[in-house]
């Protein structure tokens, strides 16, 4: 696969495509859009906890 | 680009799933269950393996019949088979291989205290799953279909750090002695500013030493995995400061103990040099129970010593986000504005870490005195309370009790059909693991101890959301590890946690044998 392809998860490339290290390890377009996506889907894992489990 | 792959995996993994759902519930699959001591988990194997298996047969017979087009839907949908086979390998080691393994293990029967070699070793659900990852991608490679959906589990890490939060409460954290965060305090910030240096010194990229040293300094998988994306860690690097951790932790775990006992260390002193030294908590437990096996006093102030550190989770984070960020920017001679990185690079996710631990202490999920979910409460039913007969058969041991407090203890016990408070619970633990009194007579005071001693139910549930979000996502990220990155990586990493953690082990014991008292 090439660096310019996102579906790359050979990180032998990454020495000469840093910048596109983050979409070489995540499906998102940057960290900050991951940590919300996770924050997201750990709300929605409490909220139903709560209201099912309680 | 249109990413979904006509391919027939993700339905052909919904049918296994579903089978699997089916045997364990017809009962076909007894004798595994039965030889692997996995009854309680028949209930929970049927309803992920039915949840999942359907999930994967829709999702695959769209893949595979469905028009594609470019766009959204198709992009994040093109990451589920990948993301199932992920789940499908971390479902089968967690049900079956962890336990096959702990099996053999205990039939070799215990090598240190009452830990299995399985324990010592630290041969659990996230150690077998990076294993069957870095197998699954060195051995078979990572087929074309899964590709996209792998890069899933870095998500699956970070909701678990988040969920990890709701495990701890700030009324139980509140109780830690002065002395435990001093000295964690300056061991933790030592040991991540020794390990940053070194990596400096020793040229190991700002990624590894990064994660190396959040690893070092608070302790275990999830701080490693928290720092990870911060530095931007490959997953070669955070397999290795795993290892790291693991292998130091084993060590110490041996001759922590005999060191102990050469010096001979108190309780309270053991326990806070184990606490301080040790990077894993499970080998902290092992360590402390090894020194003392007839009472728990010296496991109580480890565990302490240990819950103190992820007081330093959010602000090793912080540190690790300023410093790679200035590192990686002075080397390309560009200004850094702290207020601004912290803001832009500081990840949002261990704010959620935060956020759950804030919510978690205001007793949302459990009584706020909790920890990790269990929690004392002697307002129990009259049902629950000893019987005549019990209390009768503590009362004709009661003078085998030679230890005055485990003695007032006892006598309360005995007067109150039930423990009194959360101390007397701390000593009728400690006097049923000494075995000072009968069969029979242990067995009433593991009730008495089980009738005020509760779980919180809600706990226990994000407790099995957060093992199997880290399954997922250490069994993905062992996928990202290939042979040729190890050896890229070099034994650098272990060099210099030995190194760290040598020098972090001896200075804590001095600093123990100088300033520790048997008081707290």
């Amino acid at each position: 696969m090439s660096e310019d392809n996102s579906q790359n998860i050979d990180l032998q490339q990454e020495g000469k495509a840093k910048f596109h290290r983050g979409s070489a390890l995540s499906i998102f377009k940057s960290d900050r859009r991951e940590d919300l996506v996770a924050l997201a889907c750990a709300l929605l894992i409490a909220l139903g906890v709560y209201v099912f489990v309680a | 680009m249109v990413y979904t792959k006509k391919h027939p995996a993700l339905l052909i993994m919904g049918v296994l799933l579903l089978a699997i759902a089916a045997a364990t519930q017809y009962g076909v699959l007894d004798g595994v269950v039965g030889y692997l001591k996995i009854g309680s988990k028949t209930g929970e194997i049927v309803n992920l393996a039915y949840i999942f298996g359907a999930i994967s047969v829709v999702v695959g017979a769209w893949h595979m019949w469905g028009r594609h087009e470019e766009g959204n839907l198709d992009y994040y949908l093109s990451a589920v088979p990948g993301g199932m086979f992920i789940l499908l390998i971390a479902m089968i080691v967690t049900w079956f291989a962890a336990p096959f393994v702990a099996v053999i293990s205990k039939s070799l029967g215990p090598v240190m205290a009452d830990k299995y070699l399985h324990d010592v070793l630290g041969l659990n659900y996230v150690v077998l799953g990076i294993l069957a990852g870095i197998i699954t991608v060195n051995v078979f490679r990572i087929p074309g279909w899964a590709e996209n959906g792998v890069r899933l589990s870095r998500l699956g890490l970070k909701t678990g750090v988040i969920l990890l939060g709701t495990l701890y409460s700030l009324a139980e954290l509140a109780h830690l002695g002065r002395l435990s965060v001093v000295m964690i305090g300056f061991f933790v910030l030592g040991s991540v500013g020794l390990v940053l240096f070194l990596g400096r010194r020793r040229n190991i990229p700002n990624s590894m030493g990064g994660v190396l040293s959040a690893g070092m300094g608070v302790c275990g998988v999830s701080a490693t995995v928290a720092a990870a994306p911060v530095v931007q860690a490959k997953p070669t690097e955070i397999a290795y400061t795993i290892g790291t951790i693991l292998i130091w932790g084993v060590g110490c775990m041996f001759l922590f103990p005999v060191i102990g006992h050469l010096l001979n260390l108190g309780h309270i002193q053991f326990g806070a040099w184990a606490g301080t030294g040790i990077l894993n908590s499970a080998q902290v437990a092992g360590a402390a129970l090894a020194y003392q096996p007839d009472g728990i006093e010296t496991l109580k102030v480890a565990e302490i010593f240990n819950i103190t550190r992820v007081l330093f989770l959010p602000l090793i984070v912080l540190w690790l986000a300023v410093w790679y960020v200035r590192r990686e920017e002075t080397a390309t001679g560009m200004q850094v504005n702290v207020g601004k990185v912290v803001f832009e690079k500081f990840p949002l996710f261990v704010l959620g870490f935060i956020l759950m631990f804030a919510l978690s202490s205001t007793g949302i999920f459990a009584p706020a005195q909790h920890y990790k979910g269990k929690y004392f409460d002697n307002d129990i039913a009259q049902s629950k309370l000893l019987t005549e007969a019990e209390t009768g058969l503590l009362a004709t041991e009661a003078s085998k009790v030679q230890s005055p407090a485990r003695a007032m203890a006892l006598n309360r016990l005995i007067e109150n059909r039930k423990i009194m408070n959360i101390d007397d619970d701390a000593t009728i633990r400690g006097l049923t693991n000494a075995n000072i009194l009968s069969g029979d007579a242990n067995k009433v005071l593991k009730k008495a101890h089980s009738a005020v001693y509760h779980t919180a139910k809600m706990v226990s549930a994000f407790r099995k959301w957060i093992t199997w979000l880290f399954a997922f996502g250490l069994t993905g990220l062992g996928m990202q590890i290939t042979g040729a990155a190890m050896r890229q990586a070099g034994g650098e990493p272990l060099v210099i946690g030995g190194i760290v953690g040598t020098i972090k082990a001896v200075l804590s014991l001095i600093v123990i044998l100088l300033f520790v008292s048997e008081t707290i």
